[in-house]
């Protein structure tokens, strides 16, 4: 890389990036203007800022306040955890003020959520990644300052607890807390499920120092494998998840299980959205007996996904760099998934800052200004068959919608492709 | 058997007696313009077997049928429900809410619209916590005509022509209701014809009790505000050789507020439609005190188009409604499942509609004139067709104005009487229903079509193996890039490491 001209002065840029302050302070000031503008429209307007999310949590927390059961919420489909967390916002005071504030605690927490990601973010690079701390705080901006991170858990959608759950789970690895690693690696995978896919690539990253000898009979390279860290990482969260299920279990019973895994199993609800499966899943759940067509793609839908988020990612990439790796993981995982909606774009934009430094799109900005405006453009196809669909109430699901996808889906593929070459060079 | 039939003019018009001949079994009148209303009671015994032993196995069955062709409702007959087919069931000891028996006998007669399972899986419950007359479950299915009906009736009772005649006659009825229970150990169906030039002419069938009334609104002047008032010549057929004149007056739940309203959906519908409701007056009927009333519509929605109860929680986003709350909504109601995975049949809301304030109204040129209420509903997805559209039909609502009735008036049972209405179980016993007569907005018919765009199954050919071949070349792509990291070195890699040579 070449040095770029020293400017004569230092710009506002470089200042504003030089010390912590500025930055963490923009991305809370962000943050308590959207609260608080989202606050006044939910006072003023009959459309709603925040999230309809946000008030399935809220009804589940006031159920729990009330001694009853999170899932007497119809749709709450999470751990009751969540609910816990967010039972201040079922506080009723009786001074407006203070109860409109109460009410708003889930947001901050989120929004919290989002600025601790952030520091974990700057934290990373500048460990593991050695970048220098202002280099470092300026691609932890693009999550810490990106309006569309701060609407989400503004508007109280909870993926903002995902970033950062994964971020400190990413940040435990790299600095050898195992322990700490399996919790909250358990913890992630009994919240979302989908941080499961995070676990092969840690485990395999974990034995990267190459022995002194290399071992010469795949017995002793197998018996090499299994190691005390990688022992004790399964050993915690496993434990870890298997114990936050049991005692929800043993709260809620069956209910616990139905709504917070099973449903994603055996879940036919498939209104529209940017799966390439989509259609497809419409389709099968009108004729779920016609077999005349032969295999069905979505029976096997699980095949492409988790080979390459779970075994084929982690296997060529992990050890070169765990952080790309999770990235590529994630992206695969959401791209190749059945059900895919916007929201499921912030697990791997969290792990993009991580990436970016050195990666192709940023040392080719005509590929990654392409790489961009073809993930939006993507989206942009998809979005205005989709509103000509729900709002106008054209039938726009052949082909439009389906090509739509395809495209989306075809877009995200080519970029994981640049991602795993990038990786793959660390 | 016994059998009333009452022909109902409005109010002044009247009949000579003179003309009225009473021929022993038999009457015959000049035509009237009137509503006609044939009541019909029948013992368990006179029915077919299938019905017999569902009856005998429940507590108690209201079938409550609408026609969706507007008509006038003449006082008293006034109480009114959304066009289509609806049930009010109470289990019993051997017909349990389990059993597929009411669903098959309903089937069996009323015609294969009618489909549903079990009363448990198919009907929703209705809430028994309020007042203890209203039924455990109820169903509805829009439904068109009789005809079924007329033709399972028409081979299990009669036997000779007049009888068929008087069958085929329900194709033009307006209403018919058919209720049974226990305590009455009766069933007792009623028919209404709208407002029209009607035959006066029957004739008495033999072991049977025959009356017939023909009758007009009236209003003595010792008549309540809460009454109603009718009087005309009353004849029982076989018994009386002249009509007797009569006149009674009876407090009624239901009355007229003589306003009226019309439903559309607003365009475009899209997956989130707006049934607009225009209301001609926004004033409380005539003579009732205003605080004691506020006006409600009563919605019997099919599984295809849903409220969202949480959506219908915001005072804001209601009062942008003309809305002030949502009183009732049967549950559970999946916001999510297509409708073809659904056994139940659909759902009921209450809703409390906003009118103006007097203020608001007297700003308007015609004051308490015209407004409009919007109700925000969505549509399921619905299976596929070889066109990329179904259609769903969404029947008017029930609008009234809901008044309390002073402390201390009590509603008996009066010869016009009609309960189990659904929305009727979800008022208090002073409630009076001042009903609001609906107006097709084009046409005659009391429903409104929504066009729900679907998967077009003409074009779907390709989407198997379409998507399987995207998939399978994604997947291959990364695969491919993977091996590169794996096996090789990537092609800049390889160039970089030949720029340094």
């Amino acid at each position: 890389m070449t040095k770029p001209p020293t400017s004569p002065a230092p710009s506002l840029l470089t200042t504003f990036f030089d010390r912590p302050l500025p930055l963490y302070l923009t991305s809370a000031i962000l943050r308590i203007i959207f609260l608080i503008y989202g606050l006044w429209q939910d006072a003023n307007s009959p459309v709603k800022y925040t999230d309809i999310d946000y008030l399935v949590f809220t009804d589940a927390a006031r159920f729990v306040a009330q001694g009853h059961s999170p899932y007497a919420r119809e749709t709450y489909r999470y751990t009751p955890v969540l609910a816990w967390l967010l039972l201040p916002t079922a506080k009723q005071t009786g001074n407006r003020y203070l109860d409109v504030a109460l009410f708003s605690s889930g947001k901050i927490l989120f929004a919290l959520a989002d600025l601790v990601a952030g520091w974990l973010l700057e934290l990373i690079l500048t460990r593991s990644k050695s970048l220098p701390p202002a280099t470092a705080r300026k691609f932890a901006a693009i999550w810490l300052l990106n309006p569309m991170v701060a609407t989400i858990s503004t508007r109280g959608s909870s993926e903002g607890l995902l970033g950062v759950l994964v971020t400190a789970l990413l940040w435990a690895v790299l600095s050898g807390r195992v322990t700490l690693a399996g919790l909250l690696l358990g913890f992630s995978v009994h919240f979302k499920i989908y941080p499961f896919i995070y676990a092969p690539a840690i485990i395999w990253w974990m034995g990267r120092q190459p022995a002194a000898s290399p071992p010469s009979s795949i017995a002793s390279r197998a018996l090499g494998f299994i190691t005390l860290p990688r022992l004790q990482l399964t050993a915690v969260s496993l434990a870890t998840f298997v114990m936050l299920n049991l005692s929800m279990y043993s709260s809620y019973g069956p209910e616990f299980l139905q709504h917070t895994y099973l449903h994603h199993v055996t879940r036919i609800d498939h209104r529209h959205n940017f799966s390439p499966y989509n259609s497809q899943l419409y389709l099968s759940s009108v004729f779920p007996d016609l077999s005349s067509s032969g295999l069905r793609i979505e029976s096997v839908a699980f095949l492409p996904q988790l080979l390459l988020s779970c075994v084929f990612i982690p296997l060529a990439l992990a050890k070169r760099d765990l952080a790309g790796a999770m990235l590529a993981q994630t992206f695969a995982f959401v791209s190749f998934n059945k059900v895919c909606t916007s929201q499921y774009f912030l697990w791997y934009m969290v792990l993009l800052p991580l990436y970016l430094p050195g990666s192709s799109f940023l040392e080719n900005k005509k590929l990654g200004l392409a790489a961009l405006g073809l993930w939006v453009l993507g989206q942009a196809g998809w979005l205005q068959q989709g509103y000509e669909l729900e709002f106008l109430g054209n039938s726009t699901f052949l082909p439009g919608l389906w090509v739509a996808s395809l495209v989306f889906f075809g877009v995200n593929c080519w970029i994981l492709g640049v991602i795993i070459g990038d990786v793959g060079r660390r | 058997m016994r059998e009333r039939i009452t022909f109902i003019q409005k109010l002044g018009d009247s009949l000579d007696p003179a003309e009225v001949k009473v021929d022993r079994n038999v009457i015959k009148a000049p035509d009237v313009q009137a509503v006609r209303e044939d009541r019909l009671s029948l013992a368990l015994d006179e029915l077919p077997a299938e019905l017999q032993s569902l009856l005998n196995g429940l507590h108690e069955l209201h079938i409550r049928w609408v026609s969706p062709i507007a008509y006038e409702a003449i006082s008293p007959l006034l109480a009114r429900l959304p066009p289509g087919f609806h049930v009010f069931f109470t289990p019993g000891n051997e017909i349990k809410a389990t059993s597929t028996k009411p669903c098959e006998t309903l089937a069996h007669v009323f015609g294969p619209q009618v489909s549903c399972s079990t009363p448990g899986d198919s009907f929703t419950a209705l809430p028994n916590d309020r007042f203890s007359h209203s039924a455990a479950f109820q169903y509805f299915r829009p439904l068109d005509t009789l005809a079924p009906f007329i033709k399972y009736a028409e081979s299990q009772l009669c036997s000779d022509k007049s009888c068929t005649d008087r069958l085929s006659a329900l194709s033009s009825a307006s209403t018919l209701d058919i209720s049974y229970d226990t305590i009455s150990h009766s069933l007792r169906i009623t028919a209404t014809w709208p407002y029209q030039r009607q035959k006066v002419h029957a004739t008495a069938r033999p072991n049977s009790r025959t009356e017939v009334g023909i009758l007009s609104g009236d209003k003595p002047k010792t008549l309540e505000p809460h009454e109603l008032g009718i009087s005309g010549l009353l004849t029982v057929l076989g018994q009386d050789d002249k009509p007797s004149v009569a006149m009674f007056t009876f407090p009624s739940r239901h009355r007229d507020a003589e306003s009226s309203f019309s439903a559309k959906f607003l365009s475009p519908t899209g997956l989130h439609p707006t049934l607009q409701l225009s209301l001609s007056s926004s004033k409380p009927p005539p003579g009732v005190a205003e605080d004691t009333c506020t006006p409600h519509a009563y919605l019997t929605l099919p599984n295809t188009i849903f409220p969202d109860k949480y959506q219908l929680s915001d005072p804001l986003f209601l009062a942008s409604k003309n809305l002030t709350a949502l009183r009732y909504v049967s549950s559970p109601i999946d916001l999510e499942a297509p409708d073809y995975v659904l056994k139940s049949w659909g759902s009921t809301v209450l809703l409390e509609l906003s009118p103006p304030s007097a203020a608001a109204a007297a700003t308007t040129a015609a004051g308490g004139g015209e407004w409009t209420v919007e109700i925000p509903l969505h549509l399921r997805y619905l299976a596929p067709s070889f066109t990329g559209y179904a259609t769903v039909n969404a029947p008017y609502p029930a609008v009234f104005w809901a008044c309390t009735a002073e402390e201390g008036t009590k509603f008996p049972n009066n010869p016009f009487e009609k309960v189990n209405l659904g929305y009727d179980g979800l008022f208090g016993p002073r409630t009076v229903f001042w009903h609001v007569e609906p107006k097709p907005v084009r046409g005659r018919e009391l429903v409104n079509k929504v066009r729900v765009p679907v998967l077009d199954l003409s074009k779907a050919e390709w989407v198997n193996v379409g998507t399987a071949v995207a998939v399978l070349l994604g997947f291959l792509w990364v695969v491919w890039r993977l091996g590169g990291v794996v096996f090789g070195k990537t092609k800049k890699a390889a160039a970089e490491e030949k720029k340094k040579q």
